[in-house]
């Protein structure tokens, strides 16, 4: 009722002023959209700024922006990452429309930098947590065997920390893996990564804008507790054709762009594959040896098409797949094991303007996900499939009634189908009964408004509601369990197709504001909740393709955020220096994880949730950010000081325990030098503390079979082999040895012709080939019946110094 | 999967393995029961405490481990008796925390493992502290046939396999153990040793199993191109047990701690238990015999 009375107050105050006319003079409305003048792509983020009032605001992920301002004259100045600033004046006495064209920044090579967009924006802005960062710069940094990957970037911002070591994987803020919400073109991407995590699925190539939000999540995102990773796929240079490529290590690249039409239309696709299977056949390896039949590929697909069909309409339709596939024959034995999975996404879009201050989206979405295991010997017969699938309805405005007022309000709609862990088994003629296949459907809707405002001079807020309901729906089977003996069922509960299993409906309050100190420095502070209503189970301590998705049910409740952060914002050095301090305190309600001891079998003719336990979570810490923007040397520092702790009443007897991933420290250097047209340097180096740990705490024997027994013709056996047996006490009680490393990398730029540009990029990784602890293992030696049992720790360590070459091209 | 992903990695990344010494906290030693009810013989219960993962073994340790003079008492529901400590002597060094349904004096069985009876223990340390736990019996099951079978593409290898009929009621668990005469001195347990008749309850069914042998075995044939296969000319004994659920429990996590030992992949947890005020295992075997010849 609270949220209800809040949310009336909310627009009484936002309709108020969003409609009163303060000035007597006549308003007329400049908008628009900004693009880049060579390749014609609409770039998103671009800041706008009238000189005359020193306001502005910034265009919306479609490019478009819009103003509206007293009858006068003014300056228009247009700044984005990389391109030359561009001033253009206009008389407004009457409402203008008004396409930006810039240019790209050709005097610098491209791989320069994260400017800040308007050169104070950072300071001037309600963001917080909020870093976008250049998919050129990106490339020029050290990668991991060559292979560009920008969520391993990502990870070298404060607050966001990797899943381990070469792990695409990543954990924002004492966040779980599930609580990041991962978009391409509006699509969530569930599983974002290829090769049990080593690299992820986006193919730098094909993206233009990523964008990520880690603390003061506006409305029109929901859904996660964590974070937002927004990334927008290119759409194609609808002036010119054009390709770029590369060959690595890891995979080879090819993207293809150009017009269907010119100006008004435009295609991109972009491929990526590795290829070190095609040398794991005939010729190269004969086909009756041991590794003939093992194969490992992966492959992404991206690519998009826009068409505008006038100023006020447009349409774009995009898509992605990905997939891994991973053979295993053992010649020995006749064992094979075939893995393939992978993610699928497709949106439609169409933009529409309904006047030059009201413009809206609407987007019809499909993204899909699954993983297969299926595995043969001789008779033996086993598969196991899950995933994911939703299709989505998005109705987005951005309203722009004046120049203190930029609201965002829409409707999101999902529907998903979960296929948790489901199994199928034979042995010759023999079905095993492993139960129908068990799944999950569930409405998810949500209603939303925000609105940047300029409330005063100094003040300026941004505030805004989102309403989700969650409907968990028939056709569904639950098995009632014993709640005292796990295991055993004393009912089942059928829903028919369509009928409520479980609704939830909850407000979401999103507030963040900015107050400026001094022209260049200023003071933020916001406070958000957020609900969460699906939820990844994970068997393992780091996420793996096997790992299911759940929606919330009638037992598992939605997962329920609150975070408050306060951050100081300063630039020093005529906006050379951008720096600034963050803290922030989380709690998560309703956290899952498996019951102790959990195996997957359980999962079968079961509710995977029926196998859950329930707890919370919380993190703290503060973020300390310092950034060069400008300049022939660019890159950033970044610390992070931080707690993330989790307790569960069902785990480590009910006491709190510290998250794997609650490193105190956290630290990454960054840093990008150019020397000349010819030569960028990057260097990376990072610090952690040791990842949280269980490690036994006692061991025991226990006989491996009966200790005394009488074969058949009445002789006695004593048995003495004995197993050595480990006792756990305390959850993530150990840490392991700090993790550092540290990444070099030259980029070599050549153009011998005017059309055709190359690039070699050397990079090694792990300079000082630092054996980081990956995990920790016990070698037990000997046996019990000679008597001879030893055991010994061993640590293992992934990669040493590891030098890669990689080679691209622009055509 | 995760499996084969955790051997992938060792095996590629063995390199970069190295020795470490870790100094882990130091815990509360617990009452370890290994405990033997099995079908036609006097139940067997070793005693034993827990000791620190990294404490050293060596003899001063072993001489540690037993758990010498507790009062050990078993009910079948029918009779209640007190097991007897034996004085083992292995190598000349005397064993204690052996107890044994035998007769102090003419050491003549006190009691006989028999189906469809329920076991229970109850266990007084001499230090006060008390231990219980019970288990069930069950009927042997015989297998319908077990034989050898050549593996594909080898001249004289092979593994076990059988034909079982489960019966027609849930909760029926197995545990699988062989022998080969005159090679083994013993039964040994392959890996997925312990299964439950979740998913072919009534069915049935084929299975096969390679050869087990002892950890870190020294033996020739466990280290060359025979190790996990039988080959033609073995006599091989099958010894086919029917468990209690909880035994069965005991060592699906068993195996599964062993197998993950460390996997970055995997939660590290303790074994499900049946004992009450400590650790272990009372467990329950109703074995049936089959000899193959390999041939």
């Amino acid at each position: 009722m609270k949220s209800i009375l809040s949310l009336i107050l909310f627009f009484a105050i936002l309709s108020s002023s969003a409609f009163s006319q303060t000035s007597k003079l006549q308003k007329f409305t400049i908008s628009g959209y900004v693009k880049d003048s060579t390749s014609g792509e609409y770039l998103i983020g671009t800041a706008v700024y009238i000189k005359e009032i020193q306001k502005g605001t910034n265009c919306n992920a479609y490019g478009f922006y819009s103003l509206t301002l007293d009858a006068g004259s003014y300056t228009i100045i247009t700044s984005f990452i990389g391109y030359k600033e561009n001033t253009t004046s206009i008389v407004l006495n009457k409402d203008v429309s008004l396409n930006i064209e810039m240019s790209p920044n050709v005097i610098l090579t491209k791989e320069v930098l994260v400017t800040a967009k308007k050169a104070d924006a950072n300071v001037k802005s309600t963001e917080m947590g909020k870093i976008d960062v250049d998919v050129d710069q990106i490339k020029a940094l050290p990668a991991l065997l060559g292979e560009v990957d920008i969520i391993k970037t990502i990870q070298l911002l404060p607050g966001v920390k990797s899943a381990g070591e070469g792990n695409s994987g990543f954990y924002v803020r004492g966040g779980g893996p599930d609580q990041n919400l991962i978009l391409l073109d509006e699509a969530v991407v569930y599983n974002a990564s290829h090769l049990f995590g080593f690299f992820s699925v986006f193919n730098s190539d094909a993206i233009k804008n990523i964008s990520l939000t880690k603390g003061g999540m506006p409305a029109q995102y929901g859904g996660r507790l964590a974070s937002v990773l927004d990334i927008s796929m290119k759409e194609g240079n609808n002036k010119k054709f054009h390709g770029e490529g590369g060959l690595g290590y890891i995979a080879s690249r090819l993207t293809l762009e150009g017009p269907i039409v010119k100006d008004k239309s435009s295609f991109i696709i972009s491929g990526r594959r590795t290829f070190i299977d095609l040398f794991l056949r005939e010729p190269f390896i004969d086909n009756n040896s041991n590794l003939a039949g093992n194969s490992y590929y992966f492959y992404d697909l991206n690519a998009k098409v826009n068409y505008s069909i006038s100023q006020k309409d447009r349409l774009f339709l995009s898509g992605y797949i990905g997939r891994d596939i991973f053979n295993f024959r053992s010649a020995a034995t006749g064992f094979r094991v075939r893995i393939p999975w992978g993610n699928a996404t497709t949106s439609a879009r169409w933009n529409h303007l309904f006047s030059d201050k009201l413009f809206m989206n609407t987007s019809v979405i499909f993204t899909d996900y699954k993983f297969e295991f299926g595995a043969e010997q001789q008779e033996f017969d086993f598969k196991i499939f899950s995933g994911i699938r939703d299709y989505s309805g998005k109705l987005d405005f951005n309203w722009y009634p004046n120049i203190l007022h930029n609201v965002k309000f829409g409707l999101n709609y999902t529907y998903h189908r979960f296929t948790p862990t489901n199994a199928s088994a034979r042995s010759g003629d023999v079905v095993f009964d492993l139960g129908e296949i068990t799944r999950y459907y569930a409405h998810d809707a949500a209603l939303y408004i925000n609105d940047d405002w300029d409330v005063t001079e100094k003040f300026k807020l941004n505030g805004g509601f989102r309403a989700t309901l969650f409907s968990h729906v028939g056709p569904f089977k639950r098995y009632v369990q014993d709640p005292d003996f796990p295991g055993k069922f004393t009912d089942t509960i059928v829903y028919a197709k369509g009928n409520t299993v479980k609704n939830y409906f909850n407000v979401e309050p999103r507030i963040s504001a900015r107050y400026e100190l001094t022209k260049s420095s200023s003071l933020k502070a916001s406070f958000t909740q957020n609900y969460q209503y699906i939820h990844l189970a994970s068997f393992g301590s780091v996420s793996l393709p096997t790992d299911i998705w759940v929606p919330s049910t009638d037992l598992v409740q939605p997962q329920f955020g609150t975070q408050y952060a306060l951050g100081f914002f300063k630039n020093l050095k005529d906006n050379q220096f951008e720096t600034s301090v963050e803290v922030y305190y989380k709690t998560m309600k309703n956290q899952i994880d498996y019951r102790e001891g959990s195996t997957p079998d359980q999962d079968v003719r079961n509710n995977p949730d029926n196998n859950f336990v329930f707890g919370e979570g919380w993190s703290y810490g503060s973020e300390f950010f310092v950034k060069k923007a400008k300049g022939k040397l660019t890159g950033w520092i970044g610390y992070t000081l931080s707690w993330t702790e989790r307790e569960f009443e069902d785990l480590n007897g009910g006491e709190k325990f510290s998250a794997k991933y609650d490193r105190r420290h956290d630290a990454s250097i960054v840093l990008t030098y150019e020397l000349n047209k010819k030569w960028t340097f990057g260097a990376v180096w990072v610090y952690s503390t040791g990842d949280a740990l269980t490690l036994p705490s006692e061991r025991y024997f226990v006989s491996s079979g009966p200790p005394i027994s009488v074969d058949q013709s009445g002789n006695i056996q004593f048995n003495n082999n004995f197993n050595v047996l480990s006792g756990y006490e305390k959850r993530n009680d150990f840490r392991q040895k700090a993790y550092h490393r540290m990444d070099v990398s030259a980029t070599l730029h050549v153009q011998k012709q005017k059309r055709y540009k190359s690039e070699w990029v050397f990079s090694i990784y792990n300079v000082y080939s630092r054996m980081n602890p990956y995990f920790i293992y016990f070698d037990v030696t000997g046996n019990s019946v000679d008597g001879n049992i030893g055991i010994q720790a061993k640590q293992v360590s992934l990669f040493g110094l590891i030098p890669s070459v990689t080679y691209n091209f622009k055509f | 999967m995760k499996y084969i992903l955790f051997i992938l990695i060792l095996f590629l990344f063995a390199s970069c393995e190295r020795d470490i010494t870790l100094d882990l906290p130091k815990t509360e030693p617990k009452i370890v029961v290994d405990g033997y009810v099995e079908r036609d013989l006097p139940p067997y219960i070793i005693l034993s405490r827990s000791q620190g993962y990294f404490d050293p073994i060596n003899s001063g340790t072993i001489n540690n481990l037993p758990e010498r003079n507790a009062i050990v008492t078993l009910s079948d529901g029918i009779n209640t008796i007190i097991l007897t400590e034996l004085d083992t002597v292995i190598d000349g060094a005397s064993i204690g925390g052996v107890y044994a349904a035998l007769d102090p004096v003419s050491y003549f069985p006190t009691m006989i493992g028999t189906a469809g009876l329920t076991y229970t223990l109850d266990i007084l340390t001499s230090d006060g502290k008390r231990v219980t736990s019970t288990t069930k019996l069950h009927p042997k099951v015989d297998l319908d046939s077990t034989w050898f079978e050549i593996q594909e593409g080898k001249d004289s290898l092979g593994f076990t396999w059988a034909f079982l009929s489960d019966p027609d009621t849930l909760d029926n668990c197995y545990r699988w153990f062989s022998k080969r005469i005159s090679k083994d001195d013993q039964f040994f347990a392959p890996f997925g040793s312990a299964f439950e008749d979740k998913f072919i309850n009534g069915q049935t069914f084929k299975f096969g199993f390679n050869r087990a042998s002892l950890q870190n075995s020294t033996a020739e044939d466990d280290n060359n191109e025979e190790a996990g296969f039988f080959k033609r000319g073995d006599t091989i004994v099958i010894k086919f047990c029917a468990i209690d659920k909880t035994t069965y429990e005991f060592w699906r996590d068993a195996e599964t701690q062993l197998g993950n030992n460390g996997s970055p992949f995997a939660v590290p947890s303790n074994i499900k238990s049946n004992i009450k005020g400590g650790i272990g295992l009372f467990a329950s075997y109703s074995a049936s015999y089959d000899t193959i010849i390999a041939r």
